[in-house]
């Protein structure tokens, strides 16, 4: 199953990316989304999904059945859009909440044993470089903590710049 | 010099975030300082107001997934659109996390220094914290001493460089704790009562959620 995250406007996404596999799990901003509250209710209460029920509560589980994620997603401060960030702060149940050594860092041990490969596209105006940087950074951080298997990532100045570029699936 | 003080946290109760600003209190004696709760207080405009108001401003958080949280972003979205034409406050913060090291904060404060870029407010220095959810439990232990020893350092280097109105270099810590004993511990007397609490036996803990039965 492909994944696509995005922050878009959905008419938009659907007219910039029309032809999607009907498989695609799509998931976009409704309105409706409830930010983490930092219960650990994901990890202690009902371990895999989050208790706060709003349409988003299936996150983990939705990237273990994942072949291939993509992101698309506004660059805000060298970091994902709110909304986009949002969907990671809910997906942390796709971890366990305990812990294993990498490089000589403490990380979360996986709970599922599903790779996927990651593919942020950021988008907007006035990146600066630092921007970009610590993008990349945070991409490479989130791959590692998530037991990613590749990743790419990838800026450009419009989403009409992006939409040229990308073929999504 | 007028300080806010944003606590970052989303919970409603008691955080790590509330402890270090509890610590900061004390310490920072003699100013006026205003707490601002983010979870009850998020797209408040007096509060926005009172924030751009400020000589200071110092945010308290937790690091969620490798950076900022979600809800800090959107209160840092809406005070950039605020322009700070009042005043031009210098920025600090201090950033906890659920692993060992307070390096892995390092990208949380690099957003924060690019959001100081974008609003044209000065940097200050930041706090790196490694094994937040520890620190409530050493409660009971001097600033400065056991586990506490380097938390106490740090906090009192901020402290006297906030006072002073200087920033500095930023500082990463881990608790002065074996991390093995640590790690241990976190397990055995933080995630498995926790569960137990909730009527789960440990084995449920790894359970994996099917999304094709949902």
């Amino acid at each position: 199953m492909n994944v696509i995250i995005h922050d878009l406007e959905t008419e938009q996404f659907q007219m910039l990316f029309p032809h999607l596999n009907q498989d695609t799990q799509i998931i976009y901003d409704n309105g409706k989304i409830k930010h983490c509250i930092g219960c650990f209710g994901c990890w202690i209460k009902t371990p895999g999904t989050c208790v706060i029920k709003d349409g988003y509560e299936h996150i983990g589980a939705i990237l273990a059945k994942a072949n291939d994620v993509t992101i698309i997603s506004q660059c805000l401060y060298g970091g994902y859009s709110p909304f986009i960030k949002n969907i990671f702060d809910r997906s942390i149940s796709y971890v366990l909440p305990f812990f294993k050594t990498v490089k000589g860092e403490t990380h979360h041990q996986p709970r599922y044993p599903n790779q996927y490969r990651l593919f942020v596209y950021f988008y907007g105006d006035n990146i600066l470089s630092q921007e970009k940087l610590t993008a990349q950074k945070l991409v490479e951080a989130n791959s590692n903590n998530f037991n990613v298997s590749q990743y790419t990532v990838s800026f450009y100045n419009s989403i009409n710049d992006l939409s040229k570029e990308v073929t999504l699936s | 010099m007028k300080i806010s003080i944003i606590n970052g946290s989303p919970k409603s109760g008691k955080s790590t975030s509330a402890l270090l600003i509890d610590y900061l209190i004390p310490m920072l004696l003699g100013n006026e300082i205003h707490i601002h709760h983010l979870n009850m207080e998020t797209g408040d405009h007096c509060q926005l107001s009172a924030m751009t108001d400020s000589d200071v401003l110092l945010f308290v958080f937790p690091l969620y997934v490798d950076a900022l949280p979600s809800h800090l972003l959107r209160l840092l979205m809406a005070l950039e659109k605020q322009n700070f034409q009042k005043k031009k406050p210098i920025v600090y913060c201090i950033v906890n996390n659920g692993f060992y090291e307070g390096k892995q904060n390092d990208l949380a404060i690099e957003q924060i220094k690019i959001w100081c870029h974008r609003t044209h407010l000065t940097w200050g220095q930041a706090i790196g914290i490694g094994a937040g959810e520890m620190l409530p439990y050493i409660a009971s232990v001097p600033l400065g001493h056991g586990p506490n020893k380097n938390l106490g350092h740090a906090l009192t280097l901020l402290t006297q460089n906030i006072k002073a109105g200087k920033g500095g270099e930023d500082l990463f810590i881990s608790p002065h704790y074996p991390k093995w004993l640590w790690k241990m511990n976190a397990s055995m007397f933080f995630w498995y009562p926790r569960a137990k609490a909730n009527g789960l036996k440990r084995k449920a803990l790894y359970q994996q959620a099917d999304y094709t039965t949902l």
